[in-house]
């Protein structure tokens, strides 16, 4: 499995095509269904949101998709680095995307941050 | 040694913070400054109690004023967060004229009375929302604060989902 966090709109969906090479499943989107199976899932942190709003627990399902799909491609823009909301779902929101991004950091072989379109390797790296 | 270590919220550093305090010998003292007032507190103190049961820690409950506290000899300090601490001094009912200073000022006394000080605070900048200027001012305060404990620390992390990044000194 690869992470690739870093903040909004800092270039990791265009790394991860032209590194990868991969069929992307737009997490903001697709069913939850497809993840089990997806090549690269982009918009974690959206799909984190909606599997609240769906009641569903995003912890197992990460725990889940880990064992299940763990040559999966996964972008997460990173969110916690901002104010606590004053909103209570809001702040179960980040911190439900701080504990999952945490769960898929720990059983990937690779993690890397972009910033300004610049990859930095955070973790493993033998494969590239 | 004093090691400093941030990052966002849910990252991980809480964990890694008592883990760099694991082979530690003496006494070690956790120092909490997060007032336990509502629910979202209390969870969160719950956890953190639960993950540092069976490390050792002594906890000293301490929301302002860390100048106060007296640390016996030899021992490992542990400071979470700096981010409540910054909130908890501004927002106070007679709130210091410098709260950098105050709290810059406690840390290095800290820092000297300790064996080993681990401080963990936050990064609060990066959401680009505007906020009223009570929050603008806490945001900007706490990083002056986090710019000076940089200069205070030996050595200084940032976890991101749990990974250490170093950005000062070398690993212990």
């Amino acid at each position: 499995m690869v992470l690739i966090t870093g903040g909004l709109a800092s270039g990791k969906t265009k790394y991860a095509a032209s590194r990868f090479g991969c069929t992307i499943t737009d997490g903001a989107s697709c069913n939850f269904d497809e993840i089990w199976d997806a090549e690269c899932i982009s918009h974690y942190h959206q799909l984190v949101e909606r599997m609240l709003a769906a009641a569903l627990d995003p912890l197992e399902i990460t725990t889940r998709l880990c064992s299940k799909n763990p040559d999966a491609v996964i972008l997460m823009t990173e969110i916690g680095c901002g104010i606590v909301p004053i909103e209570k779902n809001e702040r179960i929101r980040r911190e439900m995307c701080g504990r999952c991004g945490c769960i898929l950091a720990e059983q990937s072989d690779e993690v890397i941050r972009m910033i300004c379109g610049i990859p930095q390797l955070l973790k493993g790296g033998a494969s590239r | 040694m004093t090691i400093l270590v941030t990052g966002g919220s849910k990252c991980g550093k809480s964990r890694f913070a008592e883990q760099l305090l694991h082979d530690f010998k003496g006494r070690k003292f956790y120092v909490a400054t997060m007032q336990p007032y509502g629910s979202d507190a209390q969870e969160a103190i719950a956890r953190h109690r639960e993950m540092r049961r069976t490390k050792g820690f002594e906890t000293l409950e301490q929301y302002t004023d860390l100048a106060a506290l007296s640390i016996p000899d030899a021992s490992a300090v542990l400071v979470e967060c700096i981010g409540n601490l910054c909130a908890n001094e501004m927002f106070s009912a007679l709130p210091p004229t410098d709260p950098t200073e105050k709290i810059c000022t406690a840390i290095r006394t800290l820092s000297k009375q300790s064996e080993c000080l681990v401080i963990v605070t936050n990064e609060v900048g990066s959401d680009g929302i505007p906020y009223d200027s009570y929050t603008q001012d806490y945001i900007r305060i706490l990083h002056t604060v986090n710019r000076e404990l940089t200069t205070i620390a030996d050595t200084v992390y940032e976890c991101v989902f749990g990974i250490p990044i170093l950005l000062k000194g070398t690993v212990s």
